[in-house]
């Protein structure tokens, strides 16, 4: 992988025009480098990770994005998001 | 009248404390003493902590009904005015003194703040540790006589049984319960560093009087928790007017209210006046007690005049009558009879002025958060 | 009724139960359910596509009664903690936030000064802060007066299994706390979580004596047993200790009775 960037998740790209191919933007997810299509909101990141959004919070560039607002909150190149959810703890 | 502070009857805590003063306690007094001995000795050492008592004025509004200097009394008023002032603590300094408490009445015209405040100016300029037993102030009041390097106020209850206080306060500003057990707050809120508290014993049911101090005590240690606390344990003592009091406490009773005391308050200066015997006193003395009065006069002007050999003191009588009429020399002999050393300085006014109150707006808010959550978050 | 009251909320349980360190969450849920725990700890943690049963909201919210007290573990500043906390109400809801920041991963010992300006911030929000400290008396003081809902002093390091080792200054603590005190840590056996709770303690906050047990479920009745015992015993009342040895009579001085 050239310059440490992995792509953890290409599947969801197979299927781009080649248009949308050259307008591909990259994000920062929970400190690894995600590939996504232009125009992502963050719903379409969670259904390209896989998930439901459930049970999940979900800060892009340190703002908390509710989850009624995710369809409309747009991802951009570089943004930094971070995807977290409740494990045990004392 | 205003409802009685919750504290006041809150039995969280004075299970220990209870048992330890039940006649029917399993403890003898010699294990009480024994304990309260070791807790003493561990925390405090082979010390005790000296002062005198400076009486101002002898004044007074209220007409309470135990008191040597009540406004119906025929003794003679006076009031110190600054140079009688600077004899007297002349005349302390002399025979070792520097902690001094001064004293007033209730509020009057002739000794009211400005007075005090003046005074205390006075006092503190000669005296590295000044504190003042007078009248119920304000909190800006307090505040400026920390100003002026008061650190310390005595106030008692007397007694916490509010219908005994009623029928003793017979008239006067002294009448008022709620603002007399409410005044240790003002202070400490203005600023002052250490607050004395006390019951007159005799007045009310000395046992139940003493768990209503330990209440007073922990209430104030809890929410005022940067304050010195002290508790005295004064008996009534023959005095002006006559009265008898109607719950006399005898040595043993007062002995097992001091060694509980101190067990249920490990950290708390117990104090104990010249109203007691030297037999008494020194008895005391390494096995609770933490803090004594020394050579002290209840009458007003009663150091320079006893120094010059005037006859003012013959003529006029004190608050109460003193037991232990030893020289600070004679006493200070017999606490190191006891191995225990005379502590006359325990305070550098350099730490004088009002206790640092913590602003904590005032510091940067350097770790609020970057997340801006984008509506109230609040569920 | 005897209950515990942090801020608006009161629970007969006086025991809390952390949730990590077991074996499996199938063991975990069923130690929370033995326990009675109606406070239980959470820890915030990234999304991990490769494990997504590591989710415990939803499995713990199917228990009734529960309310969630994230914790913020892994913030070893007063920033993150904040950071933390306004991530993990958004995602419980609870106002609950057990302030925890520890900058060495080794002891995991909470830093006194970032934690008391986390809970100063916190509390102005509107949060029912629940720190974990040192057991320091002068720190608890500072951080009930900044409007903390209670203090949570470690017996001892966390997962040490040593006791109360702090007891000393779990008693000052006690005694001149005007908020609910809660030891959080160091605890190993039930009989410990008895004795806190003799002391005056509030509540305790148990996990790796329980996510360690040989049989954790059995183990979290076995603690609520015993807290709930001893704060029947403190509530009764000890009987008094036995008289101190005399060695000679100090009180001649009184004369004859």
């Amino acid at each position: 992988m050239p310059n440490g960037i992995r792509y953890p998740n290409v599947d969801s790209l197979y299927n781009l025009t080649m248009k949308e191919m050259s307008q591909i933007i990259t994000i920062e997810l929970n400190g690894e480098q995600q590939p996504l299509p232009p125009d992502s909101s963050v719903n379409d990141l969670l259904s390209i990770i896989g998930s439901d959004g459930k049970s999940l919070a979900v800060v892009v560039n340190d703002s908390i994005i509710r989850p009624n607002n995710r369809s409309t909150h747009q991802l951009h190149q570089g943004d930094r998001v971070e995807l977290l959810i409740f494990a045990g703890g004392g | 009248m205003r409802a009685l502070p919750e504290w006041l009857t809150d039995n969280r805590d004075t299970a220990a404390l209870a048992a330890m003063l039940s006649p029917a306690s399993s403890r003898s007094l010699e294990t009480l003493a024994a304990e309260s001995r070791a807790i003493t000795l561990r925390r405090f050492g082979r010390t005790m902590a000296l002062y005198a008592p400076l009486y101002l004025s002898n004044y007074c509004s209220s007409g309470c009904i135990y008191c040597g200097f009540a406004s119906d009394r025929q003794t003679p008023r006076h009031r110190l005015e600054p140079d009688e002032i600077r004899r007297e603590l002349a005349a302390m300094k002399k025979i070792g003194i520097s902690d001094i408490l001064l004293l007033t009445g209730e509020r009057t015209v002739a000794a009211d703040f400005d007075y005090l405040q003046r005074s205390v100016a006075i006092a503190a300029e000669e005296m590295p540790r000044v504190s003042v037993e007078a009248f119920p102030m304000s909190v800006s009041e307090y505040r400026a006589l920390a100003d002026c390097g008061c650190t310390g106020i005595t106030i008692y209850q007397e007694t916490y049984n509010s219908e005994r206080y009623e029928a003793l306060h017979r008239w006067g500003p002294k009448k008022d319960f709620i603002d007399r057990i409410e005044t240790p707050e003002r202070a400490l809120d203005g600023g002052i560093k250490s607050v004395g508290l006390g019951i007159l014993l005799g007045l009310s049911d000395p046992v139940e009087d003493t768990l209503s101090l330990y209440r007073h005590v922990r209430h104030l240690g809890r929410t005022w928790w940067r304050a010195g606390l002290s508790v005295s344990f004064p008996r009534m003592r023959p005095q002006t007017g006559g009265y008898e009091p109607p719950f006399p406490v005898d040595d043993h009773l007062l002995a097992r209210i001091i060694f509980a005391f101190r067990i249920a308050l490990p950290d708390t200066e117990l104090v104990l006046s010249t109203r007691e015997s030297a037999t008494f006193r020194d008895g005391m003395a390494g096995l609770g007690i933490t803090r004594m009065s020394v050579e002290s006069k209840t009458t007003v002007g009663g150091y320079s005049v006893s120094d010059s050999k005037n006859s003012r003191e013959k003529r006029d009588e004190g608050q109460f009558e003193i037991s232990d009429n030893r020289t600070a020399r004679e006493f200070c002999a017999a606490l190191r009879n006891q191995n225990i050393e005379p502590v006359f300085k325990n305070w550098e006014p350099s730490y004088n002025g009002p206790s640092a109150r913590i602003n904590y707006e005032r510091e940067v808010d350097r770790s609020a958060s970057t997340i801006t959550p984008e509506t109230e978050t609040c569920h | 009724m005897d209950v515990l009251k942090l801020g608006s909320y009161t629970f007969s349980s006086r025991l809390i139960l952390g949730t990590g360190k077991f074996s499996n969450s199938t063991v975990m849920l069923d130690a929370v359910r033995a326990s009675g725990a109606q406070l239980v700890t959470v820890a915030l943690r990234r999304f991990n596509r490769q494990q997504a049963e590591d989710d415990l909201f939803g499995p713990l919210s199917t228990i009734e009664g529960i309310t969630l007290m994230p914790n913020t573990s892994g913030a070893s500043t007063a920033a993150e903690a904040v950071r933390a906390a306004h991530i993990a109400r958004e995602l419980s809801g609870s106002p609950f936030i057990k302030v925890e920041i520890h900058p060495n991963p080794q002891h995991l010992m909470p830093d006194p000064i970032e934690t008391f300006e986390a809970a100063r911030i916190l509390a102005k929000e509107g949060f029912l802060v629940m720190p974990y400290i040192a057991a320091d008396p002068v720190l608890a003081k500072r951080l009930e007066e900044i409007g903390c809902a209670s203090v949570m002093p470690l017996g001892s390091a966390i997962g040490s299994g040593q006791g109360l080792a702090t007891s000393e200054m779990l008693n000052i603590i006690i005694r001149e706390s005007t908020i609910p005190v809660i030891v959080d840590a160091g605890l190993r056996s039930p009989s410990e979580a008895a004795h806190a709770m003799e002391m005056g303690c509030e509540a305790v906050l148990v996990n790796s004596a329980v996510a360690a047990a040989g049989h954790p479920p059995e183990m979290a009745e076995a603690f609520a047993e015993a807290v709930a015992a001893g704060r029947k015993a403190f509530r009764a009342g000890l009987m008094e200790k036995s008289g101190f040895a005399v060695a000679t009579s100090p009180l001649t001085f009184l004369g004859t009775f």
